[in-house]
């Protein structure tokens, strides 16, 4: 079982380098912000898979979680501060 | 091999797949909008599965109750996250992409 | 000055959220001890929890719920627990903040005392971290407003 849980945090390692591409070439601030959202949500599943092979699931369950919530956090406070400012394209 | 084991690959490989079709969608749509819908719904459909099948290696205890919560908030937070900045990309003046009309 | 949201899911999601969070900060406070976490962390994520409310509902009625009055006590509260614990065992014949002291008024063994003493200065770094995030956000999300000037 450990084979097959580090297969899938390395396979979810290279879904984040190819979401990058977006991040760095998306016209526009709108594509970045989406695509940062993406990339939040696949460290929290490879947070989880580094604490089962670490034996130590206690510890990194918090740590998730709290990522969790700063990712939500930081996509309202970014998508709050584009309306109001107007942002040209 | 126990059941629960069996189930819990089976999950993880889904979560796997649909992360993999989410992520081929934001690379490859002609448009932000559409990139919203791969990623907003493959997203939260995949980290469901992947959660799923986690829990279920781990057996019942206050872990995975803690698994379920993250769950649970991920369910919430994902889609209004997705509304809210689509919801800004619409205020800001973004045309939708529409197909060409062909003529004759 | 940050308007409020005129979105009505924002708007509930925040609404349902932000008792949890709070439960969560606290846990995440008492638990210093045994699993990632303590004082600041549970500080931060109390904060986070108030600029989720600010973002969505507005200044206006986020100063409702807690005024800048409010603020100011918290600050200084939390200062004073810190300090009032280190002082309360010079007072009882040891260094400062030397915990063990703490079982003369406690009746228990040294060994608890110092788990005891330890589990009060997070409740005080956890409230002094959450009210100067918070003061420290309201101060510059006003600044902006008034520093704004219109191109024509």
């Amino acid at each position: 079982m450990n084979e097959f849980l580090f297969s899938i945090g390395i396979g979810l390692c290279i879904l984040v380098f190819f979401v990058l591409y977006r991040v760095v070439y998306g016209p526009g601030v709108f594509n970045r912000i989406a695509a940062l959202s993406a990339i939040g949500t696949k460290t929290l599943i490879i947070l989880l898979i580094i604490g089962f092979l670490y034996n130590r699931v206690e510890m990194f369950i918090d740590i998730s979680l709290v990522y969790a919530l700063l990712n939500l956090i930081g996509t309202l406070a970014a998508a709050k501060y584009l309306e109001m400012e107007g942002v040209k394209q | 091999m126990s059941l629960t084991l069996i189930l819990s690959v089976i999950f993880l490989a889904g979560g796997l797949f649909f992360f993999t079709t989410a992520t081929i969608g934001l690379l490859r749509f002609p448009d932000f909008f559409s990139r919203l819908h791969a990623t907003g719904k493959g997203d939260t459909l995949a980290v469901l599965l992947s959660l799923i099948g986690l829990g279920f290696y781990e057996g019942i205890s206050l872990t995975s109750l803690k698994i379920v919560f993250i769950a649970v908030f991920m369910f919430l937070a994902q889609p209004t996250a997705t509304h809210a900045i689509s919801r800004a990309g619409l205020r800001s003046g973004l045309k939708p992409w529409m197909k060409e009309e062909k003529k004759g | 000055m940050i308007q409020k949201s005129d979105d009505i899911i924002i708007k509930t999601l925040a609404r349902i959220l932000v008792p949890f969070i709070q439960i969560y900060a606290l846990y995440v406070i008492m638990h210093g001890h045994y699993s990632p976490g303590g004082g600041f962390q549970g500080g931060v994520i109390l904060a986070a929890s108030l600029i989720l409310l600010m973002i969505t509902h507005g200044v206006k009625d986020t100063q409702k719920r807690i005024s800048e009055k409010a603020v100011a006590i918290f600050s200084s509260s939390g200062v004073l627990i810190y300090a009032g614990i280190g002082v309360l065992c010079l007072v009882l014949f040891g260094n400062f903040l030397d915990y063990s002291t703490l079982a003369k008024i406690l009746h228990v063994d040294p060994a608890h005392a110092r788990s005891y003493g330890i589990l009060g200065i997070e409740i005080g770094v956890g409230l002094a971290v959450m009210a100067v995030m918070f003061s420290v956000f309201f101060d510059i999300s006003q600044g902006e407003s008034s520093g704004e000037d219109k191109e024509n």
